[in-house]
């Protein structure tokens, strides 16, 4: 199974979507991470390199982050870790709601990592109004 | 003239203390054209480096260093994180294991720590960003130290160029971060992560004057 | 093309927990499917459209399904529908 690590300037933001995302698969793992260590808007490189250690078990972690400077210090997180995890992480260029949202079912249904990430991905393009 | 490991630790007192006093100066540059932040941001992580100082004071200059990198890296929360974080991390490779710094260490690190933070942030010259400040003040210090100058003249050199670059950012069309969606309307703001750049080097050398 | 009209009964209708199950149980199927209603139509495998379809309590759905497990499809499909998706 594929897990999912949301990251957002805001921790309350990471968590909301962390719950409506956890909604598609209970048993999908979902990691929230964000805010600063004093409780400010931001996000930090060693507090996201935790989370993504914090997921466990899984096939692949699909990373999911919300704007700007989340992206930065995404990717520097990724590079500090392990070599054997860092080969099984992705950083998805999705919406981060709809994302998150459309890599919880994708992983439930035991999608691989390429997979859940393509799906994450096209929720980019999806017409939300019908 | 070397820089020896209590002048290190000067600066990065300096740094803290010059940071803390533009608190507000650079936030409100980084309202016009950013989310506003930059000063905090800066602060909040240099007073997170100045917390982890006095473990790694007695140490050698690349760890004091690698300690400055990292402490911006966890607590800085913005984009400046990884790019200083990177730029200290850089000084701290080349100063592994070194206890006193020559013109020549510090031409490398600063070569290196511009290096790191254009592959971090992917920026280049003229895209109003912390890189239009320090290329300019990196290749200037190179220079002085081609010519053969001492190391305060190299510095001089390099924070003369930093605030030149600093200024030279007022007219830019902005190209990265927050500000870049503001396009032609970035025009006529200076740009606070050269602004932070110049006033690190500036405090640096402070403590080379003295 | 095999197709089957259901009525959605449980309380949230395709919200959120229900839509996912939905999109997972379409998912097992090679067979393409599609959900229908009041004449638009959306791919049922996917999370998104099947929640921008706005499908509540009360509604009545289409559901089309081609390929070699289409039948099989529907018949799953029918049966969570009408098990609420195991919802009130």
């Amino acid at each position: 199974m594929v897990g999912i690590v949301i990251i957002s300037h805001s921790l309350k933001a990471a968590e909301g979507i962390k719950e409506i995302a956890q909604q598609m698969g209970r048993e999908v793992p979902i990691v929230a991470v964000g805010g600063t260590t004093d409780g400010d808007l931001g996000t930090e490189p060693l507090a996201i390199k935790e989370a993504i250690e914090r997921v466990g078990e899984v096939d692949g972690v699909l990373l999911l982050v919300d704007l700007g400077s989340a992206v930065m210090n995404t990717q520097m997180a990724v590079e500090m870790l392990e070599d054997e995890l860092q080969r099984r992480v992705v950083l998805c260029n999705a919406p981060i709601l709809e994302g998150a949202v459309v890599a919880a079912v994708e992983s439930a249904m035991g999608h691989t990592l390429d997979q859940v990430r393509r799906a994450a991905e096209g929720a980019a393009q999806m017409e939300k109004l019908l | 003239m070397k820089v020896d490991r209590d002048q290190v630790v000067a600066m990065i007192k300096e740094m803290a203390a010059v940071v803390a006093q533009n608190k507000e100066y650079l936030t409100d540059l980084d309202s016009a054209i950013g989310d506003g932040d930059h000063g905090i941001n800066m602060d909040r992580g240099l007073r997170k480096v100045l917390e982890k100082l006095p473990p790694v004071a007695d140490k050698d200059i690349g760890t004091i260093f690698k300690n400055v990198g990292m402490g911006l890296i966890s607590a800085v929360g913005g984009a400046a994180g990884p790019l200083y974080g990177t730029f200290f991390l850089q000084f701290g490779k080349i100063a592994a294991g070194k206890e006193e710094l020559t013109t020549s260490d510090i031409g490398a690190m600063l070569a290196a720590g511009l290096e790191g933070i254009k592959q971090r942030g992917k920026a280049v010259v003229g895209e109003k960003t912390m890189v239009d400040a320090l290329e300019p003040a990196v290749e200037a210090f190179a220079a002085a130290a081609d010519a053969g100058k001492e190391l305060l003249a190299c510095f001089q050199a390099a924070v003369a160029a930093a605030e030149a670059g600093k200024k030279a950012t007022i007219p830019l069309v902005a190209k990265k971060g927050r500000a870049h969606y503001l396009g032609e309307r970035s025009i006529g703001h200076q740009d606070p992560g050269a602004t932070s750049s110049e006033l690190l080097l500036r405090a640096m050398l402070k403590v080379l004057e003295s | 093309m095999p197709e089957i009209v259901v009525e959605i009964k449980n309380k949230s209708g395709l919200h959120l927990r229900p839509a996912a199950e939905f999109v997972k149980k379409a998912g097992e199927f090679q067979a393409d499917i599609t959900l229908e209603r009041d004449g638009k139509s959306v791919n049922a495998k996917s999370i998104l459209h099947v929640q921008a379809l706005g499908v509540r309590q009360g509604m009545t759905v289409k559901i089309r399904a081609e390929g070699e497990d289409a039948e099989e499809a529907l018949a799953a499909l029918e049966e969570l529908v009408y098990n609420k998706f195991g919802e009130e």
